[in-house]
């Protein structure tokens, strides 16, 4: 990436403290937000988000597995998150496993709760065949293939979008089958549920430059942050997760004042992800 | 197990001699030099280019040419099982080095001696002919990105099964068994730059089929003017000509 000038850096955060960013937005507004499902035609759901320059891929795939012993009506859900190298050569070979943790945990403790599965952004027991013996395994990948900072807001919507978008199938289990062996699951019938996505929190990251907070940085903005503090936010206004980044140590008022700016915010970005998410349904529904 | 049904339609719905449904689309990645998406059917392939640009690796560096380097990868959900490990696995490192060896033949390198050009191809939806898409979408991705070339190359696969020459053997046709043919070649200066091949076959239905892989190229080189012409345009009318 090519680095920036003084002067240009005196102009990001000028424009900052004036509410006028160098792309013309204000220090509130989101990128234009294009959804696109069912990209992936062999994963059971998926999703395509750019915010701007940015853009992510989200996919669930469902394999059929044994459920927990601890949690014998639910299924499994995992979450993991790579950098592909054509966002830049700094994420070629190795380079990308620093950034692709942090962002797999981050969005990990937004969507998937805690170990006794108390907060998960989605019900897993819609994910469960037969109680204790056959249940669905998700699994969750993200992909980052073009990087201009926000990733997580993107890859948390992507997330949402693939989750709404991906049709279980319907197993039968033919009465009496040992249960213990493989069993002959029935996957003919073509008929499919759907996940409840209602409950899926989005994530908002606000960035402080100087002494003002911005949602959806670019690159260039994300470098001159100071600090950036990520909040998950679901419908009913309540924190799923929250995450700070950066060196810097906020006072805590700030902190507090931050999350309820990410919480107005929130509030258009989820209707603006919804609808988008549902025109994007409908679009793939006509193909 | 039958690939080509009495009707002569394969499982598909294709006949032997037709290609799936080509579509491509350039600049999808802002931030990269050149870039391209290629889809053959199901198999979605994104291509991104940067440079050239200053070499990382002094050791490494031509004084005489530009150094050619190229990943490829594919994630975990792009096949229909999931896999584990998605970089650095040999099938990985062995594709990278025939997509390099490829493109390096092509570009012409001695116009930028001390300079690096990097390739990514990552897999984004996997069901046969990932080679010809990769090589199809850095052909793309490269004219993206300005990069001086001899021609373009364009790649495309063949297969013999149930006595029938297929063209563009999809995942369930390439898991046959079969001999599959995968051919690249230069089509205006109609050179074959890749030619590889795995099963048995007899040499004359080999020739009858390396035709056929040669002819899918033809067309995908055609498929590929048509897209590039369409994108100068684009620029043109933008730049208010």
């Amino acid at each position: 990436m090519v680095g920036l000038s003084a002067g240009e850096k005196h102009f990001i955060q000028g424009g900052i403290a004036q509410d006028l960013r160098a792309d013309g937005r204000k220090r509130l507004t989101y990128r234009p937000i294009y959804v696109e499902t069912g990209v992936i035609p062999q994963a059971d759901g998926s999703a395509k988000v750019k915010m701007g320059a940015t853009e992510v891929i989200a996919s669930v795939k469902l394999d059929l597995a044994r459920p927990n012993p601890s949690q014998p009506g639910k299924g499994k859900v995992s979450l993991f998150v790579s950098c592909s190298a054509t966002a830049g050569p700094m994420f070629e070979g190795r380079g990308s496993e620093e950034l692709s943790t942090e962002l797999s945990v981050a969005l990990q403790r937004c969507l998937l709760g805690g170990k006794s599965g108390a907060g998960a952004a989605f019900d897993p027991s819609c994910l469960s065949i037969v109680d204790g013996k056959l249940c669905w395994d998700a699994y969750i990948d993200g992909l980052v293939v073009s990087a201009d900072g926000n990733l997580l807001d993107a890859l948390g919507a992507a997330i949402k979008a693939a989750l709404t978008n991906t049709r279980v199938p319907v197993a039968n289990v033919p009465a009496g089958a040992s249960l213990d062996e493989d069993p002959d699951v029935d996957l003919s019938s073509q008929e499919t549920t759907r996940i409840d996505t209602s409950g899926v929190p989005v994530i908002v990251t606000l960035t402080k430059v100087g002494r003002h907070y911005i949602v959806d940085a670019t690159s260039e903005e994300e470098s001159q942050m100071s600090s950036a503090v990520s909040v998950s936010i679901n419908k009913e206004r309540r924190i799923c997760g929250l995450t700070k980044r950066g060196g810097a140590g906020l006072d805590p008022s700030i902190i507090l004042d931050m999350i309820s700016v990410a919480s107005h915010v929130s509030e258009q970005l989820m209707n603006k992800l919804d609808s988008e998410i549902a025109a994007a349904e409908a679009d793939e529904q006509d193909i | 197990m039958e690939y080509v049904n009495p009707e002569g339609i394969r499982e598909d719905g294709r006949r032997p001699l037709e290609m799936r449904h080509l579509h491509a689309e350039i600049g999808t990645v802002a931030r990269a030099d050149g870039s391209a998406v290629f889809e053959m059917g199901n198999t979605k392939v994104i291509a991104a280019v940067y440079g050239p640009r200053e070499v990382q690796n002094r050791s490494q560096q031509l004084n005489d040419q530009a150094l050619v380097r190229c990943e490829y990868t594919m994630p975990n959900f792009s096949t229909g099982d999931r896999m584990r490990k998605p970089k650095g696995d040999r099938r990985s490192t062995e594709i990278s080095l025939v997509i390099r060896q490829t493109m390096e033949a092509c570009i012409l390198t001695h116009l930028m001696p001390r300079s690096q050009i990097d390739i990514y191809v990552q897999v984004l939806s996997a069901d046969g002919g990932t080679r010809s898409a990769c090589i199809n979408a850095a052909t793309l991705a490269l004219a993206d990105a300005g990069i001086p070339m001899r021609d373009l190359v364009t790649s495309c696969s063949a297969g013999y099964l149930n006595s029938t020459p297929l063209l563009d053997l999809s995942y369930f046709e390439d898991s046959a068994g079969g001999p599959d043919v995968t051919v690249g070649i230069l089509p205006k200066l109609d050179k074959v730059t890749l030619l590889q091949m795995d099963a048995r076959l007899p040499i004359d239905i080999f020739e009858i089929v390396v035709q056929l892989a040669t002819e899918g190229c033809k067309a995908v080189a055609n498929y590929i003017h048509e897209v590039l012409l369409e994108n100068t345009k684009q620029l043109e009318y933008r730049r208010g000509l």
